[in-house]
């Protein structure tokens, strides 16, 4: 009787989507859009040959060579040669290049006479990603060309490599990456990138899907739909919308671990798991905003303003330790938060169980959210009384 | 001549009028554009990360270990939260995130050192973020070099703390500028789409060739209310918080005016597919996202494919974002920004042309259905 009721109020549902098929297809097309988008826009993984300029004040064969060097690089590519550096902030306020390297007048004469030249480099941080990657490149190049030219003095001075070397660069900093061994900054947005696409539109769809019945004044035959049971209703509305989400999300999981093999380094389940809950937690809170305010305008407004924050308080671009006090605790208020930490620490660092539990049931406890206003709700929905601006 | 000023002078009051008595609309122009900028500012005001907590495993327990651990522990980067015995006690710590990285000295440190051999020290990430990653990797390099006594100068010429709020808010806020503006005119147009009214708010005299008024005096009026925002967004609110803001006042003043006219112009030729007061945000709203990447202010545009580049250009925000950091983080002129001052007036150009035919299109579908209306009243 129960699962009739809800049945029913599901295939009133798929003809009403069938009636005006454009706005699930075109979620479904948003969504596949913005995979593809943020798959091949960071298909590098790092970004790799970022433009820079060199000023080659000395124009000797050492300087020459040191520019060859700088070009066999990964990271950066000289793209410009100038003879002052001017002409090279200029690029740079272009933003044509994200750094300038500037070898000094008397480089090879100083390398020659046992000299300690120093080379200067300018990077441009207002594109803090790739100004940090060149900050790191040139900064190495700087080092390890000065070593290079020292040890080839040194070993015409009768040292072996080896000592040469302990001499030049005695303390040497090997990198690990825990959990994300390539160091790719791909795999480290979209992880978090993919789910908030979808939960700006699952909020979205849900409360349209809901919000409408209020603002064309069918809420009342919804209802009766039901057999005039408000949770019956509301679930049965959205259980279409829930198969065709956690389908999207759970095949997003498949191609981001299974097929692109993104770093899994616990169990693939337990991500599988949460993005369902992921997916119900939104539908709850789309359903909590319309009966907050029954009224379509608003409660999008809202639910826009909220999706959008979502991003910011999962905290995987800026940490939500490093915010003010005050703005710390909204953290909470977001699954986002708690997916990107199941997602830490289960696929990047395998970590116990226990320390899954209190997100997870904080996700899933979002669930339970539109039984506060479902009261409010159905009373919306039989008064009619709001308006529909 | 003047009967083309009256016109436009017409629009733009009606328009005003309805906008300033649309609470759906004020809510999104006033709130969303006044208030956001200063949310974010409040979110990322600390600019960086501090004292990042790590494990130290000294197996070395030497002096030499001794004195780069307390350097390490000297950076602003990092703070040496605890000395663990072996990296299992250091590696339960990071799973249980009581750390975000571990550093290893391994047992020869000091001998190599004393030996003129290379020691080698080893660092752990965290790579659930960027910024710890870059903490942990920056301080353990700079303990190194200040160890080694290496010569070099080096220079962070604009953004020069390396912040992460004058990084990300500048393109934040010429987002907002865009999307508000984009939203805001979705939702005007939706309203009277779903109303059918479009014809009755246009005197019949204008229909047709007549539009281009209309179009210049709508444009007008959101140009007019959007004059204040930008310059609270763009000039005012960098000045508060202390965002770069080290570029020439009246340049950032020429570039915000075609970046505002091709916005405006932009989202009244997109309002055409809007059918209902709420399916501009509904539909769009992931398009933010997309901007905003597209606007190539993190991941760098010299390295996109080149689709996604073509791409961006048909946007206002690309241009925006990109003319905006030049301008206002790096001090450019309006020479080094041509390409974008250029092209958000062909934009504003281009787009113009589409408003008008978008609202053309829109003023005859309104009609049709006025007639066919009062053609057969009864059949309602």
């Amino acid at each position: 009787m129960i699962f009739n009721n809800i049945c029913r109020v599901a295939k009133r549902e798929l003809v009403q989507i069938s009636k005006r098929p454009i706005y699930i297809i075109s979620t479904i097309v948003a969504l596949l859009f913005c995979y593809l988008f943020f798959f091949t826009l960071m298909s590098e993984g790092l970004p790799e040959r970022l433009p820079i300029g060199v000023a080659d004040l000395d124009n000797s064969v050492i300087s020459a060579r040191l520019c060859r060097e700088i070009n066999s690089t990964q990271a950066t590519e000289i793209v410009i040669k100038e003879s002052s550096f001017t002409a090279l902030r200029e690029e740079m306020q272009r933003g044509k290049i994200y750094g300038i390297m500037v070898i000094p007048h008397n480089f090879y004469s100083d390398l020659l006479s046992g000299k300690n030249p120093t080379l200067s480099f300018y990077i441009n941080n207002s594109y803090l990603i790739a100004g940090t990657l060149a900050y790191r490149d040139l900064l190495s190049m700087s080092v390890l060309s000065n070593a290079a030219y020292r040890r080839e003095v040194l070993k015409a001075k009768g040292y072996n490599e080896r000592d040469a070397m302990g001499i030049i660069q005695p303390i040497i900093i090997d990198n690990h990456q825990i959990g994300n061994s390539w160091s790719n900054y791909g795999i480290y947005l979209l992880n978090v990138l993919l789910p908030g696409v979808l939960q700006l539109l699952v909020l979205m769809s849900t409360v349209y899907s809901v919000g409408m019945e209020l603002k064309f004044r069918s809420a009342n035959e919804w209802l009766k739909c039901s057999g005039g049971s408000i949770v019956k209703a509301v679930t049965g509305k959205l259980l279409p919308y829930s198969i065709l989400f956690i389908i999207a999300g759970l095949a997003g999981n498949v191609f981001m671990y299974k097929v692109m093999g993104y770093p899994m380094n616990g169990s693939f389940t337990v991500i599988a798991i949460s993005t369902v809950i992921f997916v119900l937690a939104h539908q709850a809170i789309g359903v909590f905003m319309v009966g907050l305010f029954p009224v379509l305008r608003l409660a999008t407004s809202f639910a826009a303003l909220y999706g959008i924050l979502s991003f910011t308080y999962a905290g995987f671009t800026f940490p939500i330790e490093a915010m003010p006090p005050l703005a710390q605790g909204a953290s909470y208020l977001f699954p986002l938060r708690y997916y990107f930490l199941v997602y830490t620490r289960e696929a990047l660092f395998a970590s116990d169980f226990s320390m899954l539990v209190l997100p997870l049931t904080a996700m899933a406890s979002f669930i339970a959210l539109p039984l506060v206003v479902i009261k409010r709700l159905k009373k919306a929905i039989l008064n009619g009384n709001y308006s529909i601006k | 001549m003047t009967s083309i000023i009256k016109d436009i002078y017409w629009t733009l009051k009606n328009e005003l009028k309805q906008v300033l008595r649309d609470s759906g609309v004020m809510t999104i122009f006033i709130v969303a554009g006044v208030l956001y900028p200063l949310l974010y500012n409040g979110i990322y005001r600390n600019e960086a990360v501090y004292e990042i907590p790590v494990a130290v495993v000294d197996k070395s327990a030497s002096a030499q270990s001794r004195r780069y651990i307390k350097k390490l522990d000297a950076t602003p980067e990092v703070r040496v939260k605890y000395m663990a015995n072996d990296m299992e006690e250091a590696s339960k710590l990071f799973k249980e995130r009581s750390i975000n990285g571990i550093v290893l000295i391994p047992q020869d440190y000091h001998i190599k050192l004393a030996n003129r051999e290379q020691a080698h020290i080893s660092i752990y990430n965290d790579m659930s973020s960027f910024l710890y990653y870059k903490n942990l990797m920056m301080a353990a390099n700079y303990t190194m070099l200040d160890e080694m006594a290496v010569e070099y100068n080096h220079v962070a010429l604009f953004n020069s703390g390396g912040g992460f709020s004058s990084f990300l808010l500048p393109a934040l806020l010429i987002l907002i500028i865009h999307q508000t503006l984009f939203f805001g005119i979705g939702m005007i147009a939706g309203t009277a789409s779903e109303e059918s009214i479009h014809h009755t708010q246009i005197p019949e005299h204008l229909y047709g060739k007549g539009i281009f008024r209309v179009v210049a005096g709508k444009a007008a009026c959101y140009f007019s209310i959007y004059s204040f925002i930008s310059v609270w967004a763009l000039i005012v609110i960098p000045d508060i918080f202390g965002l770069p803001s080290i570029g020439n006042k009246i340049t950032l003043i020429l570039f915000i005016v075609p970046f505002l006219l091709a916005t405006i112009f932009f989202s009244m030729a997109v309002s055409v597919f809007i059918k209902n007061r709420e399916t501009g945000i509904i539909s769009f709203l992931f398009v933010t996202l997309l901007l905003l990447f597209l606007s190539g202010f993190s991941w760098p545009a010299s390295n996109m494919p080149q689709i996604w580049r073509w791409l961006s250009y048909i946007f206002p925000s690309t241009h925006g974002v990109q003319g905006y950091i030049k301008i206002n983080s790096a001090a450019a002129e309006l020479q080094h920004v041509r390409f974008e001052y250029v092209s958000l007036w062909i934009q504003a150009a281009v787009y113009s042309i589409f408003a008008a035919l978008s609202l053309n299109f829109m003023v005859n579908r309104d009609l049709k259905r006025f007639k066919l209306n009062s053609e057969v009243p009864h059949n309602r």
